[in-house]
């Protein structure tokens, strides 16, 4: 049981350094940093530039469609570099290929979809 | 090469997924309707390809799926159950606009089903969890004009997504200690996860994980909200199918892969059991929505079947498997039934309509629907176990071999538990046939009425010729000993 106990010790070394650094350097920060009180420095930050208008506007939900749909497909890309990397010198390149176009033609049908629920038109 | 053929179920399955979805969206909401036949046309042709495949054993895409008996029995009980919901849906579903996704979401989700139950290795469990999971998140809130049916969605979601998380930690635990996913591979090299603190630790998690789907108590918190909340045949689907999924994972995983863990599992199983099935039906007892009352009755089959894991003989573990097949006839019935109570409420527009399945929204069904009285009548005796039906096969093959086994204090806890049931069942069929009826004689819509049949004729068939069905169960147990 005690070696069990002895093997947590390296945990419990990092847990103290962990509940001690981030007040120790917040007061470090805190001691060393200048600090200035101009009005640029409340406005909200956008880069650089000056902000216009309210921040309280209405987005149009289709923006969230749309950036879902990308999301979507661009991950189901990711899908084909481990099947590029395979594609050649296994002896399985008939296979690979049904595979993929499987794959592509399911995708397909989430493609159709989308486009007949209208979910690509920007305004509707 | 891969023999196709044997995952000829699955595969009918996804493509009628999509066929639905792709012909779905160009068709006008009136004519959508054929849908729901060619759904249930799709999970009919594979619950006869699986009946046909019944007796094949084979390992498929290196060892990562199993068809054997275990596999192949519950994928009757996942179809036969999706054949329930998808006649039923037909009527649910009559001039909506969204009828394709629907069956789709029904479809992927029993797909998902289908896979963990043929799954020889973690990691294709899990994602097969996931896809059943998450198509039947988005099921349990399909009303979405219905504060309920979200609320329901919403905390299935929560806690299936954390309850995910702990499995998948399990796993994690599992692999560190093992080297491998494989479950046969688990099971030879389990030495080192039997002796060291982490096999505990795995154990724990995987049973809150799969507990979740089996609405376990203490893991039970989501499903009298979701199946009160959720449309009728959804929480038909997640009561009796998605349910079972938790079993069937549960067996694979503990009986095939853990089995160095027995002691610690069979424990943890043998209380969660008592704890269940006891509380699911003192708690049922003073509930007045219909639905409530069914969730929790279906916490207390839940804890039947899991005494299965605690006695552990052949004989327990077909009872526990003919349980299932048993139980998702019941409880896929009487939500059907309940559905068209529902149904009848909010068409005639009369009753309480803020709670349509209100006890009293029963008042002299016997009357006004005779069908659905009759077979609600059938599916409340058979989940208390009276004799000739499905129900009391299951209880009778189970608590008698807990008794065998030399757990004679289980039994008798289950069949007081039994006894229990007996109240709130009866007191559904004397609303349904001695308390004055408030309308008149209403038609039955004929999805509903087929479906109730189908059901009805399961529940009848398992009770009063029960040998091919625990012959199955019984080539199903064979793979887990």
């Amino acid at each position: 049981m005690s070696e069990i106990i002895d093997s947590y010790i390296p945990v419990a070394i990092f847990l103290v350094v962990a509940l001690v650094m981030p007040p120790m350097t917040m007061f470090m920060v805190k001691q060393l940093s200048p600090r200035s009180r101009a009005a640029g420095k409340y406005t909200t930050y956008e880069s650089g530039s000056v902000p216009t208008g309210t921040a309280r506007i209405q987005f149009n939900v289709e923006y969230y469609l749309y950036a879902i749909a990308f999301v979507l497909f661009d991950v189901e890309v990711l899908f084909l570099y481990p099947w590029v990397t395979v594609y050649k010198g296994h002896g399985i390149t008939s296979i690979a290929i049904v595979e993929m176009f499987i794959f592509v033609f399911i995708l397909l049908f989430g493609y159709i979809y989308l486009w007949k629920k209208e979910a690509l038109t920007w305004v509707k | 090469m891969v023999n196709f053929m044997l995952l000829a179920p699955e595969i009918t399955v996804v493509a009628t997924g999509l066929i639905i979805l792709l012909i779905g969206v160009f068709m006008s909401p009136r004519t959508k309707n054929v849908l729901g036949y060619l759904a249930s046309l799709g999970v009919l042709a594979a619950l006869v390809l699986t009946i046909q495949s019944f007796g094949t054993v084979a390992l498929m895409f290196y060892d990562t799926v199993s068809i054997d008996g275990l596999s192949q029995f519950f994928k009757l009980v996942f179809l036969a159950v999706a054949l329930i919901v998808s006649v039923a849906s037909i009527k649910y579903n009559e001039n909506s606009d969204h009828t394709e996704e629907f069956y789709t979401l029904v479809l992927f989700a029993t797909f998902g089903m289908m896979v963990v139950a043929s799954a020889n290795d973690l990691i294709l469990l899990f994602c097969a969890f996931e896809l059943a999971s998450l198509a039947t998140f988005a099921l349990a809130g399909f009303e979405k004009q219905n504060a309920k049916s979200l609320e329901g969605a919403m905390k299935y979601f929560v806690i299936g997504a954390v309850s995910s998380a702990l499995m998948l930690f399990g796993i994690s635990f599992v692999y560190g200690a093992t080297g491998t996913t494989s479950i046969p591979a688990i099971a030879e090299n389990a030495a080192f996860l039997a002796q060291s603190p982490i096999g505990i630790v795995a154990v724990v998690l995987l049973i809150a994980g799969f507990g979740f789907k089996m609405a376990l108590v203490p893991f039970h918190m989501w499903a009298p909200d979701t199946y009160q909340g959720s449309p009728s045949v959804v929480s038909s689907l997640l009561a009796a199918g998605s349910k079972k999924m938790g079993f069937v994972a549960a067996f694979r995983v503990f009986i095939l892969a853990l089995p160095a863990l027995q002691v610690d599992w069979q424990f943890a199983f043998a209380i969660l059991a008592v704890v269940t099935m006891t509380f699911g039906n003192v708690v049922a007892v003073s509930q007045t929505s219909v639905k409530r009352m069914l969730a929790y009755s279906s916490l207390a089959q839940a804890g039947y079947i899991a005494m299965a894991f605690v006695v552990m003989t052949p004989m327990a573990l077909t009872g526990g498997i003919f349980y299932t097949l048993a139980h998702a006839f019941m409880k896929g019935g009487a939500f059907i039934a309940t559905a068209t109570v529902v149904w009848m409420i909010t068409t005639q527009r009369t009753g309480n309509l803020d709670v349509p399945d209100h006890l009293d929204s029963f008042r002299g069904l016997g009357k006004t629907m005779p069908l659905a009285a009759l077979s609600m009548t059938v599916f409340v005796f058979a989940l208390a176990g009276i004799p000739q039906t499905a129900g009391f096969m299951a209880k009778l093959v189970l608590f008698s071999s807990a008794i065998e086994a030399g757990m004679a204090w289980l039994a008798v806890i289950a069949v007081l538990n039994s006894a229990l049931s007996l109240f709130y069942y009866a007191r559904l069929v004397r609303y349904m046939y001695f308390l004055p009826p408030e309308g008149k004689k209403i038609g039955m819509p004929f999805p509903y009425a087929a479906s109730l049949l189908i059901a009805v004729a399961g529940v009848l068939i398992m009770g009063f010729w029960p040998e091919p069905f625990l012959q199955w169960a019984m080539d199903a147990a064979q793979v887990l000993i």
